[in-house]
């Protein structure tokens, strides 16, 4: 398996449109790494770039500190795995394991122990003589991954490769990449659009938007501190809250309204607001779905953070239920336990965890507080 | 009203079915079967009586040299065109898909010549052979140089030559298609799989376009057996009858010699000959045959 390193990676198609800008980034050996973004984020752009398949504008790419800007693809020692699959229909499971190994010229009987270990792991060994025409979605999918482990390539690449699959399916495999991920000890790099899969396959998760890259952290840390307001409403599902709000430093007090309603900040972040210098300046506050609550007691014991509201739906998910209200004219959603009474129509009153805000200027849309 | 009825079908049949089987009918199964009717009778094409003679037409095709040595001919000039036309349409094929700038007007370019009738092609490529060659040979020689036209091998070479600038930006569309259909995943995969460009195109890209090859190469046979026109007008048949094709003969048999009777059973022994021939290369070429 391999290091890799972009170093302020460009992508400039001939019109002038900069698909990939300044793109920034070291793999250490083993790891899984997710390319997130919405479409046209140059997520795709940046995993052809490093499969060869694009031209790399400017910057440099390096596997294992070998220079890689104009090296073949063949020459990479990668593996890909397509959105489409990109099966040779023409030929059989088999023989689409074994056609780069045969392209190697490598022995005939070290390809058949490769081919059949390979669908062995991944369970396609009754699957072999047949074309890709007479298999369902997910032994595609499960043969495409098998003729990227045959070559037990430095890199593995995997463009969408869930995105065909029906929802129980895609739960499944990503399991099995997964699984293979561990078993291999492979290094991963992964592009989709859904951050379930990013979330939970990632080791670290690279946020595009736009071209630029705008966080590179962990699943957790992506979460829990993004660093601006789009990584934080692109990162999870519901996305986070966002509300505007007037900053009042009164000595060591420190308050944030919310149009009518008055929430205090929390020692841990206060400071960050006034040496901002933030006072009397409008914030966005960042609150998860999750972090409102309306249970009694929270409410009880944190006064200072309450919001009230009419329920404008009531969403009940089985486990959870979802709330939907307006505050200020802004939809909030809060995640609350399904044994809730509130009901659409209902007069509500939740209180925020303050110690779970996130507070972005307004401006930059940075996260003043990270 | 009432869908499964028989007539309710019929009617549902010949609404949409109707005017092409009835059109099919006239210009196509009619003259068919009353060509087969006269290949039994010693009809010399004007008269009104047609006389009954059984397989005597059949016997006097099998005898007949000429059209033996016509057939030959045909195989000759099938072969080379067939081959010379498809090589050729699928290289400008790639060429104009290989995004090249102008690619466009290069594809009509290209196909133009099949737009232009043979006989014109043929009196057209004819100055060209006896004129414009012989002139730039002299010039270059500083001397006489004959036609190309003007023996019997070179002649059927023209003919070649001709067919295949007629032909080639036609099946160049084909082939168009072809390549279009391969997805440009399944090259990249290649390429990331460790192939060449020319391992690509050969692995996967050309098995891919079988689709292509099997109607361009069934295309091309049966347009080559019955060649008339561009054999007409380019040839002749000159110099010394060596270069009359199949079609042409028979054509002289029927309505030069007035043996209509001969000329139908020489014509349907062709027709057997190209639907063999055409029909199993369709049948071989769709084996295997896959979606891209």
């Amino acid at each position: 398996m391999a290091n890799l390193s972009l170093k302020g990676i460009q992508k400039i198609y001939p019109n002038g449109y900069h698909a990939v800008t300044d793109f920034n980034l070291e793999v250490e050996d083993k790891e899984f790494i997710i390319f997130v973004g919405p479409s046209g984020c140059g997520k795709s752009t940046t995993l052809r770039m490093i499969a060869g398949l694009e031209d790399i504008s400017e910057g440099e790419f390096r596997i294992d500190g070998k220079l890689m800007n104009d090296v073949e693809p063949k020459d990479r020692d990668i593996a890909m795995v397509f959105q489409s699959y990109a099966l040779y229909p023409h030929m059989t499971v088999y023989d689409n394991m074994a056609f780069a190994l045969k392209l190697r010229k490598l022995p005939k009987d070290e390809i058949d122990r490769k081919v059949r270990e390979a669908a062995r792991i991944l369970d396609l060994e009754k699957l072999l003589d047949r074309k890709p025409k007479a298999l369902s979605g997910g032994q595609r999918q499960r043969v495409a991954m098998g003729r990227a482990i045959v070559r037990n390539p430095k890199v593995f690449l995997m463009d969408e490769p869930l995105s065909n699959l029906d929802a129980k399916l895609r739960v499944q495999m990503r399991i099995e990449i997964s699984k293979i991920h561990e078993r291999l000890g492979a290094t991963i790099i992964y592009v989709t659009h859904d951050q379930t899969e990013a979330m939970t396959l990632g080791t670290r998760i690279v946020v595009m938007k736009q071209g630029v890259v705008q966080q590179i952290d962990t699943p957790d840390n992506l979460y829990s501190r993004p660093c601006n307001l789009f990584v934080a409403g692109f990162i999870g599902s519901p996305q986070m809250n966002f509300m505007d709000a007037k900053v009042s430093v009164d000595g060591e007090n420190v308050t944030l309204a919310v149009g009518e309603h008055v929430l205090h900040v929390p020692e841990d972040k206060k400071q960050a607001l006034i040496d901002g210098g933030y006072d009397g300046k409008t914030v966005v506050l960042g609150i998860r779905p999750e972090d409102i609550s309306d249970d009694e007691e929270f409410i009880k014991a944190n006064p200072d953070c309450v919001i009230r509201s009419k329920i404008k739906v009531y969403e009940m998910l089985g486990a959870e239920a979802y709330l939907y209200f307006d505050v200020e004219g802004t939809q909030v959603t809060a995640r609350v336990n399904s044994n809730t009474q509130l009901r659409q129509g209902s007069d509500a009153v939740f209180a925020l965890d303050m110690s779970k805000i996130h507070l972005f200027d307004k401006e930059t849309e940075k996260n003043i507080l990270f | 009203m009432e869908r499964n009825t028989m007539s309710y079908k019929t009617k549902q049949f010949l609404m949409f079915a109707g005017p092409a089987l009835i059109l099919f009918s006239m210009v196509i199964i009619i003259p068919f079967v009353y060509g087969l009717y006269l290949t039994f009778t010693s009809w010399d094409g004007v008269s009104v009586s047609k006389p009954f003679v059984g397989f005597a037409n059949y016997i006097s095709a099998f005898k007949d040299y000429y059209y033996w040595a016509a057939i030959g001919r045909t195989l000759i000039y099938s072969a080379f065109a067939v081959i010379l036309i498809n090589v050729v349409a699928f290289l400008l094929a790639y060429l104009v898909t290989s995004g090249v700038k102008g690619q466009n007007f290069f594809r009509a370019g290209f196909f133009i010549p099949n737009l232009i009738g043979g006989i014109v092609l043929g009196y057209v490529w004819k100055f060209v052979f006896n004129r414009a060659f012989v002139a730039l040979g002299e010039a270059i020689a500083a001397g006489t140089v004959p036609s190309l036209l003007s023996t019997p091998s070179g002649a059927l070479f023209c003919l070649v030559l001709v067919s295949v600038w007629q032909y080639a930006g036609y099946m160049m569309l084909i082939y168009v298609a072809g390549f279009m259909g391969v997805s440009d995943s399944l090259k990249e995969a290649a390429m990331i799989d460790g192939c060449t460009p020319s391992q690509a195109m050969w692995n996967v890209t050309i098995p891919l376009m079988r689709t292509s090859f099997v109607t361009c190469i069934f295309l091309s046979i049966t347009r080559c057996f019955v060649v008339y026109d561009v054999n007409l007008s380019l040839t002749k048949g000159e110099p010394f009858n060596s270069s009359v094709l199949a079609a042409m003969h028979v054509y002289n048999k029927a309505f030069v010699y007035k043996d209509y009777g001969t000329g139908q059973a020489e014509a349907l022994i062709l027709f057997v000959i190209c639907a063999v021939i055409g029909i199993t290369q369709v049948y071989v070429g769709k084996k295997g045959e896959v979606q891209a």
